[in-house]
């Protein structure tokens, strides 16, 4: 009997083992840690998806899926929503998912500690109903909150508490800081913080592995030459992100490819709408012309962005309309056209707005935050110096651009965007709400935009369950941030993975890496 | 002799925490953490609140002052970044810092020393004349610029050696080392190379100009002379007169390859204090960088501290000037 076991175990173990196969891959930064609930950045979330699973989680076309719970349905007229959960779901250690889970997870996730609580904002309460029936309440209805969970990850209540780590602890660390104990494909077998993570399949997960791996490595390498010599010489079997100006390298070179597609996150101009002058150039201290709407859209028709997509994103990029991408859920079809590049309508409309000869002023940029952000900036001055606009540029590293930008030093910014939640309401609440910090609205709206009528409308968006009400409201916000020149997005920033011949993947819009997507082929 | 240690350990105590007080002073320029720490839907009460968590609203003195009797303690503080002690961190980055530099130390040390001594012999020859020319090439190519043409020839082009990493290393107690694997020696060969480029270059040259000086000397034209064999003569008698000038540059550029080994960490991926280093500045992880300058100073200070007072046992006129000689 023994031996009759052990030989099915051995065909077992054969099976898969028959294309298994190593990968190994390299990024620029390093998941700062492996807990869940403690950083709310997309490297961390990233890498964690392969390890930790939620309740849904996002498909090849960024589409909500089941995942831990296999349905579920708005409980009333929208008092909240009801989860379903998947049966013998098992974590890595063995022990089984069940709603007490979930419960944990929630109280986890939505604690002070935890820089992930803002997901759970509208939510009042999370009750179990039955070991595999939960029912989460919100405090008004909300239509998108399965999409806004597909981050969410459940954790084991037992591991943790049994670790010490039931809560998550950044400033310190804890146990979950190092190590996982998710249900997901991949659990991590070995973890050096900036030198290696190592990952190997969860031989019990409930889907179907698709994959071929048999061993996954991940490496960072933050010298984007180092990181494409690598995967030259085979030492590597796929890197993100490609530097823009070695992708044609590395596209004519042989075994290695480009997969190239836009990333969710639009980037934009922003400009100082409450501030009473200017603050920097030759006209520091006059009165503030980017109040003037007229200017701002100037400003629009003055930036030549195919000039810049053609020579600095190389092709790689997208123009932008709107605060969100063409791949976000609510983006609005009817005003994906940017404004006409017009260099004597902008002058006109300067005339217009009381500045014929132009004027001086200060452009922030970050030069190591966005692909090629400095160059794009650089571009910019010269476009704008054409319609009489000279615009003095500082450009700085993105730890000093944040606290410039929070304390109002800038006439004119860049920034750029990504939605969390992949949906059109995101920047609304972020961007373009009047600031409100104990409503947590617009903490991003540095410039200080402000518009009745968009206030009005985004609760109403928030909670509103009829998709074709909903988008026509997303449709009229969006109709007035272009009319008032609220912000001038410029471009959707590209996606550019280089990746060995033999390999094929996925690439996500939001720059997961999804290892349950690779296979190797060794042949 | 107890009155100079005490001065010169006194200075260096000195000098310690004016270099620490420069770089606290210097933090608030590389940038504010709180943006990498919190995540995109943080809101203003949280930023005060991490802020006034971390201390980071405290003028700078008396963030120095914090840190400084933490350290006396031993407590090194926290990583902003990794949320570990950042005594950890650096005890498990140290060795591969210090054998790349021990590695590319003693690399520099024997080929500078055989070259030059060579190119002094021949000093009219070809060969000689090909390798001052190409050592030119060590002095003046920037390192991170020697270390990605090196990638590209070896490991891109021939494949031979890797092109980031470590390799696979064995753990041994508190210590990781690279040299007990085939993978390990391997990846150790480009970085070293890269890194100690310039002081074998400066070595061989430094042998060169010693060696043509002592070789003028009349004690070798006496062993000479005395029929005594080139070899005898160029090792035995002169070699070992350049030696004291080049041990003491030696020494004391040790403790630059350690420091300046940050920009081949980088440019390999070596997991060493010096990319730990790079990495702190872009998150603006202050425990880490506080620690990492204030060990390198230590290190700088301590090996200045041990040469002076090597010089005063070495050289009577030293203790002469005291007045000691007089007992």
């Amino acid at each position: 009997m023994k031996t009759l076991l052990g030989a099915a175990a051995l065909l077992l173990a054969l099976t898969p083992a028959a294309r298994a196969a190593e990968f190994s891959w390299a990024g620029t930064t390093d998941p700062q840690t492996m807990d869940p609930h403690a950083v709310n950045s997309a490297p961390v979330l990233g890498f964690l998806n392969n390890v930790y699973e939620g309740l849904v989680r996002r498909g090849r076309d960024m589409a909500i899926e089941p995942a831990l719970a296999t349905s579920w349905e708005p409980i009333g007229a929208g008092e909240g929503w009801r989860f379903h959960l998947r049966r013998g779901v098992t974590f890595h250690d063995g022990s089984e998912f069940d709603a007490d889970d979930v419960v944990f997870s929630y109280r986890r996730a939505s604690d002070e500690a935890a820089d992930v609580r803002s997901w759970f904002a509208p939510v009042s309460g999370v009750a179990k109903v039955d070991d595999f029936t939960v029912d989460i309440m919100t405090s008004a209805p909300n239509p998108i909150f399965p999409d806004s969970i597909a981050n969410w990850m459940m954790m084991d209540s037992g591991w943790a508490e049994a670790n010490g780590a039931s809560l998550p602890d950044k400033e310190n660390g804890n146990f979950a800081t190092l190590n996982a104990n998710g249900t997901g494909p991949f659990r991590i077998t070995a973890r050096e913080p900036g030198l290696r993570t190592e990952l190997r399949p969860h031989r019990g997960w409930w889907g179907v592995a698709r994959h071929n791996i048999d061993r996954a490595e991940f490496t960072p390498i933050q010298n984007p030459a180092t990181a494409v010599a690598a995967l030259l010489s085979g030492e590597v079997d796929m890197i993100n992100p490609v530097p823009i100006q070695d992708a044609a390298r590395l596209e004519s070179a042989p075994g290695v490819e480009v997969v190239r597609g836009i990333e969710a996150r639009v980037i934009m101009l922003g400009f100082g709408h409450e501030a009473d002058t200017l603050k920097y150039g030759a006209d520091a201290g006059r009165p503030n012309p980017f109040r003037d709407a007229r200017v701002r859209m100037a400003v629009a028709k003055a930036v030549n962005v195919p000039a810049i997509l053609r020579q600095i994103m190389r092709g790689s990029a997208e123009p932008a309309s709107q605060l969100v991408s063409p791949a976000m859920r609510g983006h609005s079809p009817s005003l994906a056209a940017r404004p006409q590049i017009d260099p004597d309508a902008a002058k006109a409309l300067l005339a217009e707005a009381g500045y014929p000869d132009g004027f001086s002023f200060g452009l922030m940029c970050p030069n190591n935050r966005y692909l090629n952000d400095e160059s794009v900036c650089q571009a910019m001055v010269s476009m704008l110096a054409r319609v009489g606009l000279e615009a003095r540029l500082h450009a700085m590293p993105v730890s000093n651009y944040w606290p410039e930008l929070r304390a109002d030093n800038y006439d004119m910014y860049l920034l750029g965007w990504s939605p969390g939640t992949f949906d059109a309401e995101h920047p609304i609440r972020f961007l373009a709400a009047t600031p409100n910090s104990e409503k947590r609205l617009g903490s991003w709206n540095f410039g200080g935009y402000s518009n009745a009528r968009v206030d009005a409308l985004l609760p109403r968006i928030q909670s509103e369950l009829d998709d074709n009400v909903r988008q026509a409201m997303l449709d009229e916000v969006a109709g007035i941030l272009i009319d008032e020149t609220a912000y001038v997005p410029l471009y959707v920033q590209p996606l550019v993975w280089g990746v060995r011949s033999n390999v094929s993947l996925t690439q996500r819009p939001d720059n997961f890496f999804i290892l349950r997507w690779v296979t190797v082929d060794e042949g | 002799m107890l009155a100079y240690i005490i001065r010169r350990a006194a200075q260096s105590v000195l000098v310690l925490l004016v270099v620490g007080l420069v770089a606290f002073s210097m933090f608030r320029f590389v940038g504010d953490p709180i943006d990498n720490m919190l995540g995109q839907e943080r809101t203003d009460a949280d930023i005060e609140q991490l802020r006034a968590t971390l201390g980071l609203d405290d003028p700078f003195p008396v963030q120095y002052w914090n840190f400084l009797t933490d350290a006396a303690r031993g407590d090194l503080g926290i990583s902003f970044r990794q949320g570990r002690p950042v005594a950890e961190i650096i005890a498990e980055r140290a060795p591969a810092t210090l054998e790349l530099a021990a590695v590319s130390g003693l690399m520099a040390l024997l080929f500078g020393i055989a070259l030059g001594v060579f190119t002094a012999i021949r000093r009219d020859g070809f060969v000689a004349n090909a390798i001052m020319t190409v050592s030119l090439v060590g002095v003046s190519l920037p390192t991170f610029l020697i270390g990605i043409l090196l990638i590209y020839l070896f490991s891109v082009t021939l494949g031979w050696l890797p092109s980031f990493g470590r390799g696979e290393v064995v753990r041994l107690g508190g210590w990781s080392t690279g040299f007990l694997t085939s993978s390990g020696l391997k990846a150790l060969i480009l970085p070293s190379i890269t890194l100690g480029l310039y002081q074998l270059t400066l070595i061989m040259r430094l042998v060169r100009s010693e060696m043509l000086e002592v070789l003028r000397q009349d004690y070798i034209r006496f062993a000479r002379a005395r029929g005594l064999r080139d070899r005898a003569v160029y090792f035995r008698h002169a070699l070992k007169n350049t030696l004291v000038p080049v041990i003491t540059i030696a020494g004391l550029q040790l403790g630059s390859i350690i420091a300046f080994a940050i920009i081949t960490e980088t440019v390999f991926q070596w997991p060493g204090v010096g990319l730990l280093f790079i990495n702190a500045i872009q998150f603006v992880d202050i425990p880490v960088m506080a620690a990492y300058l204030m060990l390198i100073s230590v290190m700088f200070v301590g090996i200045n501290l041990v040469v002076d007072l090597l010089y005063f046992a070495i050289d009577p006129r030293l203790r002469a000037d005291r007045g000691d000689i007089r007992r």
